[in-house]
């Protein structure tokens, strides 16, 4: 078990680590960082619960059991950004809204389904990181 | 013997030819028509589909004799699992393979695009893949199966190559735009040529041919469709749609000839030989499309309606003989002519049907295939004296054969019993007999299907007279002397059996058949030679990567002008912090290859990924750097984990390895040359200016467009979201592979 210290640090990082990604995933269009290094971010925090809590108590913490399906359900929505618009009408991977009109804003937050996508990406990312990390730590008599 | 009910499936199967043959036929009487819907418009392709002399004379074979054959298929299918003790529900197996079949025949037939007719093309291989493997158990039929997949599937590649040879040159695939700009020359020669080769292989000519024989390992039902109105169809049928490409060169028209009479010779008198009923008919086939390729060599008006006349009269025959066969079979147990005879007074019906039509495929008067040689005679003739002989002489093997097939199953001293069989394996025969005999009398319609069919071959006006003439005519004396001559042969078969024996003992020694199998062998071996040396070690698996990639990129680089490709600029003062990172790199680089323990050898990799992500930092790529961080971070803690699982005396072994002297120097080697040629590639890329409104500056201005402001990620989302999406189903591919791996080795 690990130390006092390391299971603070690491309970008072999970927060700052997914607003971090957050932050990333929105920020993305504008600046430094997309989908994939945001659910990368998220992922490390994550890995950090693992380290300092042992799989038992992230498992009871966390939905990390969830995360085969969350990345799948990040496929799913990236394959819709990309198909919706064909079935709309429109040309497949048709981007929203078209070049040269304005993006509709939701207070500082631009709306665009190129966005949407890479939140698909993140979701893919994460899940991915995620299921890989819970595979390597399931204690292997358990699944005997 | 009391019928057994229809299968559903069956019904299915049966519903679909029948309403294919009504809305064709009603089609053609109201005067063809088409459809043409756009299907992928940026490369000028459309669903174009019309019911054309051709496609009603083809599409009407597959749809009528699909009716027969399925209705014959009903009650042959169950009988022929039964004897395999195999589920009946297997049945809709075969009769949804048979009906895929049609669609793709029918498709096939009206298709006016050449990319559209490529893929039917494919669907009618995939189907007598599925069909003529359909005794799944019986290796002998799936090695036929592949065979058939193989000669007639690797040769439409080069068909597809023919036909994008067109579409470059005069930028469409629509057969009619084809046909009015394409002149003769070299491309449209060899294009054409090309097209040839895989109708000729479809259609089981000469050096082709063996597939069609071992085709017989299907069922019965499969094989009468196959010879007759699919596939093997579908090779002359292709032959007749292009035929004005191939008649803009006279020496492809020769081409054909000579392998259409090699293939009347070859068939003709391996027929002669053959015992196994099925086989003789196998044999017969490859000589009768002889008969059609030798036609549309001859070409010009005669040949055209002499071709479309012989398919038309030779497939309602042929496939009534197929099913001749099969009822013989099912009735007596026995497959072979030495084991059979005499049993026309048990089964009248059949034997009057089948009659019938080996009368017509023999080219007897009063029946269709009279009209057919008559046909063939006269475009003979028109070609000169050489060609007329031989014709005569095709067509006295023909008339050999035909008359031991039949003779030998039902005249003669009875052997074997003949148990009675379904009426539905019988009256399919009887049928297209009284077809072949009616068409004998009453040719009219006949004739003008095939006119129109010929019509769209030759590209004008077709004058096709059938009639009988009671007179000294050429035609008519050839077909004298050709009854005479197979007469002869008939009665003097037991002659000639030992040089049809030594023809074939040739042929299997020194035959296409051997090729294949050699080829198909040395492949395998090559293969199993390659897998084997780089699934040795890790190791090998890393060079079976990089040394092909360098070589060939050496190669590349070997091959590029080289002067002003490697520049050595001027280094700046503000260089250095670049320069430092890069010399960090380098020395991690070198570290990687000394530590000996996992951990360390890990962490000294991470060490080489932070240095570089530093690098990226420096030269204004703060995306590339952040992702490489990341990655580098994750990634050094993952080697840790799972070094964590690795039991701890594995790791320490693993580590106390050395590897072979003559090892260690062949990995230098490989690394040295995989790295040199890296470097060569990336100096010579960097070298060159960046070229003004290159790539990245549009991506620049395009970014706007998109409404985003950094550009690495507008990429990533929106331009290149294809390539993004591909990427993240790897990703989520891989961690299915990795849970399943993990999990599955905890439980084995």
């Amino acid at each position: 078990m690990t130390s006092l210290l390391t299971r603070m640090v690491a309970r008072a990082l999970l927060a700052p680590t997914l607003v971090v990604a957050a932050a990333m995933l929105v920020k993305g269009y504008a600046d430094v960082g997309d989908g994939f290094a945001a659910g990368i971010v998220a992922a490390l925090g994550v890995l950090l619960q693992y380290l300092a809590f042992g799989r038992d108590e992230v498992v009871a913490a966390l939905p990390v059991l969830r995360a085969p399906a969350t990345a799948l359900g990040g496929l799913a929505l990236a394959v819709a950004v990309l198909t919706v618009p064909f079935a709309l009408g429109g040309a497949l991977f048709e981007h929203w809204p078209p070049a040269g009109e304005a993006a509709v804003h939701v207070g500082s937050l631009e709306l665009i389904s190129a966005v949407v996508f890479d939140v698909g990406v993140f979701l893919l990312v994460l899940g991915a990181a995620v299921t890989i990390i819970d595979a390597l730590a399931a204690p292997e008599e358990q699944e005997a | 013997m009391r019928d057994r009910p229809v299968s559903g499936s069956a019904a299915v199967a049966i519903g679909l030819a029948a309403i294919a043959s009504a809305a064709l036929a009603a089609g053609w009487a109201a005067g063809g028509g088409g459809v043409d819907v756009p299907w992928a418009p940026t490369w000028n392709l459309r669903l174009a589909f019309e019911l054309d002399g051709l496609a009603a004379l083809y599409g009407l074979l597959a749809a009528g004799i699909g009716v027969l054959v399925f209705v014959y298929a009903s009650a042959y299918v169950p009988r022929h699992l039964a004897h395999q003790r195999r589920p009946r529900g297997e049945e809709a197996r075969l009769h949804g393979a048979m009906a895929l079949f049609l669609v793709s025949m029918v498709g096939l037939a009206t298709a006016q695009d050449l990319i559209l007719l490529f893929v039917f093309w494919d669907l009618t291989a995939v189907a007598s893949w599925l069909l003529i493997g359909f005794d799944r158990a019986d290796r002998n039929a799936r090695l036929s199966a592949l065979m058939a997949l193989l000669v007639t599937a690797v040769s439409a590649v080069l068909m597809l190559v023919g036909i994008l040879m067109l579409r470059v040159e005069y930028g469409t695939t629509q057969l009619s735009e084809l046909f009015a700009v394409a002149e003769g020359g070299s491309t449209v020669t060899v294009a054409a040529a090309l097209i040839a080769v895989a109708a000729l292989a479809k259609s089981a000519q000469v050096p082709f041919h063996f597939w069609l024989p071992r085709a017989m390992a299907a069922p019965t039902p499969v094989s009468a469709y196959l010879h007759s109105a699919a596939m093997v169809a579908a090779g002359v049928f292709l032959l007749s749609r292009v035929h004005p490409l191939i008649a803009l060169s006279g020496g492809l028209l020769d081409v054909l000839l000579v392998v259409g009479l090699a293939s009347m010779a070859v068939g003709g008198a391996l027929a002669l030989a053959a015992d196994g009923l099925k086989r003789l008919l196998a044999y017969s086939t490859i000589s009768q499309y002889g008969y059609v390729v030798t036609m549309l060599g001859v070409g010009g008006e005669a040949g055209a309606a002499a071709a479309c006349f012989y398919v038309l009269a030779h497939a309602l025959a042929k496939s009534a003989l197929f099913m001749t066969a099969g009822a013989v079979t099912e009735a007596t147990g026995a497959g072979a002519l030495s084991k059979l005879g005499g049993i026309a007074a048990r089964m009248p019906l059949l034997a009057a049907g089948s009659g019938a039509a080996a009368a017509s495929v023999a080219a007897l008067p009063l029946t269709l295939g009279f009209f057919g040689d008559e046909l063939f005679f006269a475009a003979a003739l028109e070609h000169g004296t050489v060609l007329s002989a031989l014709a005569v002489a095709g067509a006295a093997l023909t008339f050999a054969y035909m008359a031991r097939f039949w003779c030998g199953i039902f005249l003669g001293a009875p052997r074997g019993r003949a148990q009675p069989v379904e009426r539905r394996l019988v009256w399919p025969v009887a049928a297209l007999g009284a077809v072949s005999l009616v068409g004998g009398v009453a040719v009219g319609p006949f004739a003008d299907l095939a006119r129109e069919a010929a019509v769209v071959t030759h590209g004008a006006r077709v004058d096709l007279a059938a009639a009988y003439h009671l007179d000294a005519r050429a035609e008519n004396l050839m077909a004298l002397g050709a009854y005479s001559c197979g007469l002869l042969l008939f009665a003097g078969r037991r002659l000639i059996d030992a040089p049809l024996e030594l023809i074939k003992r040739v042929g299997g020694r020194a035959g296409p058949e051997r090729a294949y199998g050699v080829t198909l062998g040395g492949l395998n071996r090559l293969s199993n030679r390659l897998h084997d040396i780089e699934v040795r070690d890790l190791r090998a698996r890393v060079a079976a990567v990089i040394l092909p990639g360098a070589g060939l990129v050496a190669l590349g680089v070997a091959f590029t002008p080289t002067q002003g490709a490697y520049r050595v600029g001027a280094i700046a003062a503000d260089d250095t912090p670049l320069i430092v990172a890069l010399g960090v790199c380098a020395l991690a680089a070198v570290a990687v290859t000394a530590p000996r323990h996992h951990l360390a050898l890990a962490l000294s990799l991470s060490g080489v990924g932070f240095a570089l992500a530093t690098a990226f930092t420096l030269m204004g790529a703060p995306d590339v750097a952040l992702v490489a961080v990341l990655i580098e971070t994750i990634f050094a803690l993952l080697f840790v984990a799972v070094f964590a699982r690795l039991p701890r005396g594995v790791l320490r072994r693993e580590a106390a390895l050395r590897p072979a002297r003559s090892r260690q120097l062949r990995d230098v080697m490989i690394a040295s040359l995989s790295g040199l040629v890296t470097m060569l590639v990336v100096w010579g890329g960097l070298s060159r200016p960046t070229p003004e409104g290159g790539m990245a500056e549009r991506h620049l201005a395009l970014a706007e467009d998109a409404h985003g402001k950094d550009v690495v990620t507008v990429i990533l989302a929106d331009f290149r979201s294809l390539d993004t999406l591909v990427e993240i189903t790897v990703v989520a591919v891989a961690m299915i592979a990795v849970a399943t791996l993990l999990r599955g080795r905890l439980r084995a």
